[in-house]
């Protein structure tokens, strides 16, 4: 007996007992409940054992990860392991997903379904990112949740579109299916999801381990910016229907890169890939040219891999690269023109945008009312991706005039048009001027 | 395994191989105009899902009529929404439905996305001409017709239901099926209806036993229906994990009708847990 039916009781390892009031959904390894805990709702996980291995190690991977904790609060992680039944059967509870949250696989099919529980009858509710600046955020953040994870140990093994959620007004994300994550070099058993499987998996000459999660997260990464599968152009298209053989082949050991520059007869195919074609022309070179070497040399050499702190360098840099013009085109700086070195040009309506260079790194802030630069780009010593330390904005006494206001707790000492150093407290600004230059402590910003 | 099943196998993919003028690759575009499309960095369309149909043959002769025909209809009902929640997100699942009975008929003119699909209640009567229904399948399951998806497809369902003999040549029909390469990769399941039915003939459409399965009571139609369809549905609609218990590199051969074989191992340990003592359809009238 596998299935819970609703309002059965289910005991909990360390007492109590769990409801069950409805069903969220299955996988291939069980269900996962909707259950009534001490007065809160949980979800259950309950497995299938039968699909499962050795269900005593594997359940004793869940109890280790329980003790262990969540590598940070951006894991829907393992709560409480529920008693074993008479059959073997366990399950574990984990916290509910926020309603503000979406599904990853929800957003690539850029809707989800509503299904009318009295009829039956499906209908559809866009889900897009609201912004710009929120979707690069949602990459930094997947970017950097599987970096606390490897930083801990362990790898993830299953990572594929059904494991994240992603709130699309925030790029906050939440890393779910958290049960098969083990110590590096440990595997009970999953293989993964085909199509994100590195192919070494695919060919049955290796486990899931912290590597190949590095192939994953990179068909990950690729899916959600390019809406694409990375493997699949022309050549798999050739064959129609995805046999089993044909699988083996185009994932496993044939596997090529649609944008493999050494190799163009995977290219994706107008009609079918055209989102792919498209925002191949849209993004800039170093994004491309990490998925590049992560699909060709990674490929088929793990330790060639692009590594999630890489990852999340060329993110926060893209973050950076975004352009909102006035005239109501928002897209990355690689779309514009360069009018000079250090100006920026839309090439729709003209305006121009000068740029606040960082000497620690290498690209350019493009300015306008909104543009914002983040603590980790103003020091170098701090991982904080999502506390904001400036903002440009327009002066409110003084209509017209824009300046850099700093909103991080450090003072700054800004060079003003007089020649002279002046202190700029937090929440203070100062105005923007060509040649202004702000000290940040160890990094200074000149326009 | 033998080479010469390895041959077999590469064959048989080339047969449902597109020709080089239907794949055409996008050009390769290094210049390109900054306005000329639309550069919208949040625009894009859903990522491009493979498609499985789904194909019901359904039998519909006179010996359907009444208690059987009603359980199916309100069976299939009910299945619908049962299979839209296990297809998988990125798979767009399609529904086709071919009853047979003297003629044979689409319920719909083309297969209907399982989001839309709704179930026209059927009605029986007349014989049981099930090799003008493999026929019929055969002519449906082409690049030209049903299976016209731009995209991958996976390998289709085929879920054959009836209740009796056919009456017309079905040897015929079948091997105008057996000759159609989405029929042999597909996963085929059938059920046999009452004490008419009969499980070597409806092996032979499937291939083998252990997807055929029978029931003899109204609990166990429904019961039959759902475990073959959703579990059959489940495993077309998603890759097959390719990677378990191997110490070596897999081949072709290794990973062939993997998941025909899947469905069949997975139908007969559901069926036997569902063992039920109702009444016969056949008795107590």
């Amino acid at each position: 007996m596998t299935e819970l039916q609703i309002g059965q009781e289910v005991e909990l390892e360390y007492g109590g007992k769990a409801v069950v009031s409805g069903v969220i959904g299955s996988g291939g390894q069980g269900t996962v409940y909707l259950v009534d805990y001490n007065g809160m709702s949980w979800a259950l996980k309950w497995y299938d054992i039968k699909k499962i291995k050795d269900p005593k190690a594997f359940k004793n991977n869940i109890k280790q990860n329980i003790t262990d904790g969540a590598p940070s609060n951006k894991f829907l992680w393992p709560r409480y392991l529920t008693k074993e039944t008479e059959d073997g059967t366990f399950g574990y509870l984990m916290e509910l997903k926020p309603e503000s949250f979406d599904s990853f696989v929800d957003i690539l099919n850029t809707y989800k379904l509503k299904v009318d529980p009295l009829t039956g009858r499906a209908t559809k509710a866009p889900v897009r990112f609201t912004n710009l600046s929120a979707m690069v955020t949602a990459v930094i953040n997947i970017v950097n949740a599987f970096r606390q994870l490897h930083r801990a140990g362990k790898s993830y093994q299953d990572l594929n579109d059904g494991g994240f959620f992603i709130n699309v007004d925030t790029g906050a994300v939440l890393v779910c299916d958290c049960d098969n994550i083990a110590p590096d070099g440990s595997n009970f058993g999953i293989g993964g999801k085909p199509g994100y499987m590195a192919p070494e998996i695919v060919r049955g000459i290796a486990k899931p381990d912290v590597q190949t999660d590095k192939y994953s997260l990179a068909v990950v990464l690729f899916k959600l910016l390019f809406r694409g599968d990375p493997m699949e152009g022309k050549k798999v298209i050739k064959d129609v229907c995805l046999t089993e053989a044909s699988e083996l082949k185009h994932y496993g050991s044939d596997a090529l890169f649609v944008y493999d520059p050494n190799d163009d007869s995977n290219r994706p195919v107008r009609g079918i890939h055209d989102n792919v074609i498209k925002f191949w022309k849209i993004y800039p070179d170093y994004i491309k040219d990490a998925f590049v070497k992560s699909f060709t040399e990674g490929l088929h050499d793990p330790n060639k891999r692009v590594i999630e702190n890489e990852w999340q360098k060329l993110f926060i840099r893209l973050r950076s690269e975004i352009i909102s013009c006035p005239c109501g085109r928002t897209n990355f700086t690689s779309m514009f023109e360069m009018q000079d070195d250090v100006t920026y040009r839309c090439p729709k309506c003209g305006t121009t945008f000068a740029t606040l260079g960082f000497s620690n790194l290498e690209y350019r802030l493009p300015l306008y009312i909104g543009s914002k630069f983040y603590e980790c780009e103003i020091d170098p010593n701090s991982d904080d991706f999502l506390s904001v330390a400036g903002e440009l904005v327009e002066n409110k006494l003084k209509p017209g005039v824009l300046g850099i206001k700093n909103i991080s707790e450090k003072t700054w000492r800004a060079k003003m048009p007089d020649g002279m150093h002046y202190n700029v407290e937090p929440g203070k600004g100062c105005p923007i001027w060509k040649g202004l230059e702000i000290d940040f402590g160890s990094v200074v910003a000149t326009i | 395994m033998s080479k010469k099943n390895k041959s077999k196998g590469s064959e048989q993919t080339a047969a449902v191989q597109a020709t080089e003028e239907e794949v055409k690759a996008a050009p390769v575009e290094d210049d390109f105009d900054l306005l000329d499309f639309d550069d919208d960095p949040l625009g894009a369309t859903g990522v491009s899902r493979k498609s499985l149909v789904i194909f019901f043959l359904i039998d519909t002769s006179g010996s359907m009529k009444g208690t059987k025909m009603g359980e199916l209809n309100t069976v299939m009902e009910e299945l619908i929404p049962e299979i839209r929640r296990v297809g998988e997100a990125d798979t767009e699942v399609k529904i086709a439905v071919l009853t047979f009975s003297t003629d044979v008929k689409w319920m719909y003119s083309e297969p209907i996305a399982i989001e839309d699909f709704e179930w026209a209640r059927l009605s029986a009567s007349g014989v049981t001409s099930m090799g003008l229904a493999f026929k019929e399948l055969s002519a449906r399951m082409s690049r030209n017709s049903f299976l016209n998806s731009p995209s991958l497809s996976f390998a289709p369902v085929i879920f054959l239901m009836t209740d009796g003999y056919p009456s017309d040549d079905y040897k015929e029909g079948l091997k105008a099926l057996s000759s159609n390469s989405w029929y042999k990769f597909g996963l085929k399941a059938a059920l046999g209806i009452g004490n008419e039915a009969n499980d070597d003939m409806l092996a032979e459409f499937t291939g083998t036993k252990d997807t055929v399965v029978h029931a003899y009571s109204g609990n166990q139609l429904a019961q039959m229906i759902k475990i073959v369809a959703v579990t059959a549905s489940q495993i077309g609609s998603k890759s097959m994990t390719l990677s378990e218990e191997n110490e070596s590199e897999l081949s072709e051969e290794d990973v062939y009708a993997a998941k025909q074989k899947m469905l069949g191992q997975q139908i007969q340990e559901l069926v036997k847990q569902d063992d039920s003592n109702d009444v016969s359809f056949d008795t107590g009238w």
